[in-house]
């Protein structure tokens, strides 16, 4: 890979202080524990894993919506992790998020023209003219009518929302979109018009994606490489063929064949894991996934795996493949 | 024909709403046989919640009333019952367990206590044997250290734990009938897995029949016999599980399952149907899906196509004229 990537992410930590006990003890919730990962231009990254994974964390980190504890992100060739906030903010209009709730992320006493251009207002010098025109172009953009621009949010029903969601996003034409869960709230007949336009946007306006999503059919769909994080680790990574054909990681494995499939006549072996998911105030030590693993061995217990690649662009962080490793070099 | 375990009849639920009135549930019909699976599937606002609250008739709270037809559990009509003899029947004889299992237990009150409750009440035990009762329900939904969670508040528990109680609690009294409301929308996969995987196998041991209220059609593929699709508060098809997926009637049905992304089908573009759920109050005349119809013709907009039986069948039907006409293809054969 020579080419320079986007973005990249090299060792990313970050904790939230929680009080707890009696004294006001001060403890740690490591939400993202060291992650590194590479998106390359035009590209989409997908981030899945189960609730408290710490996958929305990230996508927050990525855009400098929180701050990292530790570790670095690079953005064109530039490390922007320690940037001041006012260096900051121009960078800001490069990297644009959608969020999952359409309900809870638009203001709903502004008018939706008006919230599809407030970005313009922040990060251009056009007139107020031209900031309608705009706004009223990138509605059609995403399949709204400028009909539309002089009503309120709690006019439009879930998808619709998300559409505004969209074009709030792109007026600014970003070079990165962060989503975060962006169809999980729609019903499926709208999650495919919405994953649709993402699909044709990208396309249209040479867009990268970091997808943030808990549900592995719709990242399939939407990706082109996959990270799968468990407890704030990333525990594999590899394109998305790779991945759905091969998977490595115990929990990859578990996690693919626990999908529901929409097909009665397929019959197949699923890998039901026991438990729940452990805290991350008071990780397992060794393997976090030892816990609940069906091919835990001793080693799992005590060391860290370290998460490296074991075929070309498909990496993993179990001691499964400590001797492949081994045994390639 | 043998009785059926539940059977629903023209069901009508209206809310009151503004000044006037919106019909939710606008004449649904369907059965449930004994120790069957029934998915009742659809997207959001289609009725499918108002109609499994109406058949447990716990619609007092709400602006929302049955206006019409009949819900007979073994032959008894529910909608005649006095609030006294329904009691008894729920819990009892039909239990419900709801998405979020955070809002239907008590705070406040321990899990041994709220899984004791209806013990006692419906089944006469005492105390200490509905402890042991509660004990022996926990571990048959697979808690471990039962005797010890009966302690916890339901705080204490995480989220799959807690759906895990409330499927003990439903299932506590042996109910002949449980209808779970997006029983495992609110979980993570790998939990889902295993939730879904008990109550495949809590039927099977049972023999209970249940009526799985969801909007996800990898659930309804895991776990049903039969499947009744609604939209706009109507029944538009029914079918057997696999004859649904494979050969589904309805365009509804079909654009539904078409929407849907699924694993190892690589596809560039996912169908879509193309605009929304009509709103309640502002319903189109004729067949309410025409609007998002891709088959739509001159006459859907203007008549209601009725729900007819497909080829005569008694355990399909569809409701949509390209289905009722005779077919053109296969004519050759009459």
């Amino acid at each position: 890979m020579n080419e320079q990537p986007l973005i990249e992410v090299k060792n990313l930590k970050k904790s939230f202080e929680i009080k707890k006990g009696f004294l006001g003890q001060k403890k740690y919730l490591r939400a993202v524990d060291g992650i590194s990962f590479a998106i390359r231009k035009g590209e989409t990254f997908s981030l899945v894993g189960e609730s408290g994974c710490g996958k929305s964390t990230t996508g927050r980190l990525v855009t400098r919506l929180l701050q990292p504890t530790e570790g670095e992100v690079w953005f064109e060739g530039s490390r922007i992790s320690d940037l001041p906030e006012s260096r900051m903010r121009p960078l800001r209009k490069h990297m644009q998020m959608v969020f999952q709730d359409p309900y809870a992320s638009l203001n709903p006493r502004m008018k939706v023209k008006d919230l599809v251009a407030e970005p313009l207002l922040i990060h251009t010098k056009l007139t107020p003219g031209e900031r309608d025109k705009l706004a009223h172009e990138l509605l059609e953009t995403v399949g709204l009518s400028s009909m539309h621009a002089e009503r309120f949010p709690h006019e439009f029903s879930g998808g619709q929302r998300q559409r505004i969601g969209i074009a709030r996003a792109l007026s600014v034409r970003p070079s990165l979109i962060v989503a975060d869960e962006p169809v999980s709230a729609l019903d499926v007949s709208i999650q495919s018009q919405v994953l649709n336009l993402l699909q044709d946007l990208q396309e249209e306006y040479g867009l990268t994606y970091l997808f943030i999503s808990h549900d592995l059919s719709v990242v399939e769909h939407i990706s082109d490489r996959i990270g799968v994080m468990y407890l704030g680790s990333l525990v594999e990574t590899a394109d998305k063929d790779t991945l759905y054909d091969r998977p490595l990681h115990p929990y990859t494995q578990a996690l693919l064949s626990s999908v529901p499939i929409p097909d009665p006549s397929l019959k197949r072996e699923r890998i039901i894991l026991t438990g729940d998911l452990p805290s991350p105030v008071n990780p397992p030590t060794g393997c976090r996934f030892h816990t609940r693993c069906p091919s835990c061995m001793e080693v799992c217990k005590t060391a860290t795996p370290v998460f490296r690649e074991v075929e070309p662009g498909h990496e993993v962080a179990c001691h499964l493949y400590d001797e492949a490793v081994m045994g390639g070099k | 024909m043998a009785q059926h375990l539940l059977e629903v009849q023209g069901l009508k639920t209206e809310f009151k709403r503004g000044g006037g009135r919106i019909m939710a549930v606008s004449g649904v019909d369907f059965h449930i046989k004994k120790g069957e699976v029934l998915g009742l599937v659809g997207e959001s606002g289609c009725g499918k919640s108002v109609t499994s609250l109406s058949i447990m008739r716990l619609l007092k709270d709400t602006p929302g009333r049955i206006a019409g037809g009949s819900v007979r559990f073994e032959g008894t009509d529910l909608t005649t019952l006095g609030d006294t003899e329904m009691r008894r029947i729920r819990g009892n004889d039909m239990a419900m367990i709801f998405q979020e299992p955070m809002t239907s237990l008590n705070p406040v009150l321990r899990i041994g206590k709220q899984l004791e409750e209806p013990i006692r009440i419906h089944l006469g035990y005492g105390r200490k044997q509905a402890r042991e009762h509660a004990i022996h329900m926990l571990r048959l939904v697979g808690i471990p250290r039962a005797e010890e969670v009966i302690h916890d508040y339901p705080h204490q528990l995480s989220g799959g734990m807690r759906q895990r109680v409330m499927i003990a609690m439903a299932m506590s009294c042996s109910p002949k009938l449980l209808i779970a409301d997006e029983p495992t929308t609110a979980l993570d996969v790998t939990i889902q897995a295993q939730i879904l995987d008990l109550m495949k196998r809590l039927k099977e041991e049972q023999d209970m029949g249940m009526l799985l209220i969801t909007h996800d059609l990898g659930v309804v593929a895991e776990l049903c016999d039969r499947v009744v699709v609604m939209y706009a508060g109507r029944v538009v098809e029914e079918a057997p599980v696999r004859e649904l997926f494979a050969d589904p009637q309805h365009p509804y049905t079909k654009g539904l399952i078409q929407s849907v992304p699924k694993l190892r089908h690589k596809v560039r573009r996912l169908d879509s149907i193309k605009g929304n759920v009509p709103d309640l109050s502002q319903m189109p005349a004729g067949c309410k899906f025409a609007p998002r119809c891709q088959f739509a013709m001159e006459q859907c907009h203007v008549q209601e196509p009725e729900l007819v039986a497909v080829n005569g069948r008694s355990d399909r039907s569809s409701r949509c004229f390209l289905t009722q006409e005779p077919q053109v293809e296969g004519g050759g054969e009459g």
